[in-house]
């Protein structure tokens, strides 16, 4: 269990940092958006002593996506950890670290990329917060749909003798059919595309980074100390 | 009929107080990071929690990033 918690906590701290380093510049400027519209409806105005206290607030923030990526690593963590004991077996033949990129590939394109290509990133300014519970509900569906789809195709995959293939053609059918029958985000995106699509990108590749982290950090973890071994205790 | 034995012997070695862990840990670090909006500190705070916003401001970047709804 130690492995997978520090796997996960370790790829979810360098999620962090690549967040940090790559999507802040975009964040920067779409809240730079938001302050302007801020002014300009009155709300707030532009003193320096608003700057001191924004400068403040965004500091939190920014250190806080580090804790919050190992937070959300550590989280992530454990489902890699609980679907990776559970199909092993399945895996295909060869190192631990070869099984181990085989689930995260899995993974990502089941629970992140095709959710993401539904309801995509979007940085701030964009989404209207009456909207959010919504947006929520549709956006943890969709990916519960998606995993939860490819855990019942994982059973029609290993009860097929023959053309096993046809569980991934029915995964595709069936996530093809749950993309289109879901209702699309309903915010209009007002910001600049140019801004929302590299943030978009930006977020596609830390998010990214974070799988492929786990991988690599789980699979040579797992390699060295062979938590599956006999004699293992549930601690390892 | 060895076969037979190592299928039972690799099926209860799936440890089931790991997994029930994991899955919480799964479940609470999921909604601490993408999800919460005062609720956990409400239960020390009370009300005030959900103005603070101490958690959502915290992990608001991540939110944006990893792709969760936010405003």
């Amino acid at each position: 269990m130690a492995i997978v918690l520090f796997s996960g906590a370790l790829a979810g701290t360098l999620h962090g940092v690549a967040n940090l380093v790559i999507v802040e510049p975009y964040l920067d400027t779409a809240i730079g958006i938001e302050n302007q519209n801020l002014f300009a409806s009155g709300e707030e105005e532009d003193t320096p002593a608003f700057w001191v206290e924004y400068d403040a607030y965004r500091d939190w923030q920014k250190g806080g996506q580090v804790l919050a990526g190992a937070i959300l690593g550590t989280s992530m963590g454990g489902l890699f950890g609980i679907v990776y004991v559970l199909s092993r077996n399945a895996l295909p033949r060869g190192s631990d670290l070869k099984k181990s990129f085989t689930l995260a590939a899995i993974m990502w394109l089941t629970i992140y990329i095709i959710p993401f290509l539904k309801y995509p990133a979007n940085p701030p300014t964009v989404g209207d917060p009456e909207t959010v519970v919504l947006r929520s509900i549709l956006f943890l569906s969709f990916i519960a749909l998606s995993g939860f789809g490819a855990v019942a195709f994982y059973q029609v995959y290993k009860r097929l003798q023959s053309k096993k293939i046809a569980a991934f053609v029915g995964y595709g059918i069936f996530i093809a059919i749950v993309f289109a029958l879901m209702p699309p985000n309903p915010d209009e995106v007002t910001a600049p595309m140019d801004l929302v699509n590299g943030f978009r990108a930006m977020s596609v590749v830390a998010v990214s980074v974070f799988w492929v982290s786990i991988a690599v950090i789980f699979g040579g973890l797992w390699h060295k100390f062979r938590p599956d071994a006999e004699n293992s205790d549930i601690n390892n | 009929m060895s076969s037979l034995t190592q299928i039972t012997k690799s099926t209860s070695q799936i440890p089931i107080f790991a997994i029930i862990v994991l899955a919480i840990i799964f479940a609470v670090g999921l909604f601490v990071v993408g999800y919460d909006q005062g609720h956990i500190f409400s239960i020390v705070l009370g009300e005030q929690a959900y103005a603070d916003l101490y958690i959502h401001e915290l992990t608001h970047d991540m939110r944006h990033e990893a792709g969760f709804p936010c405003h």
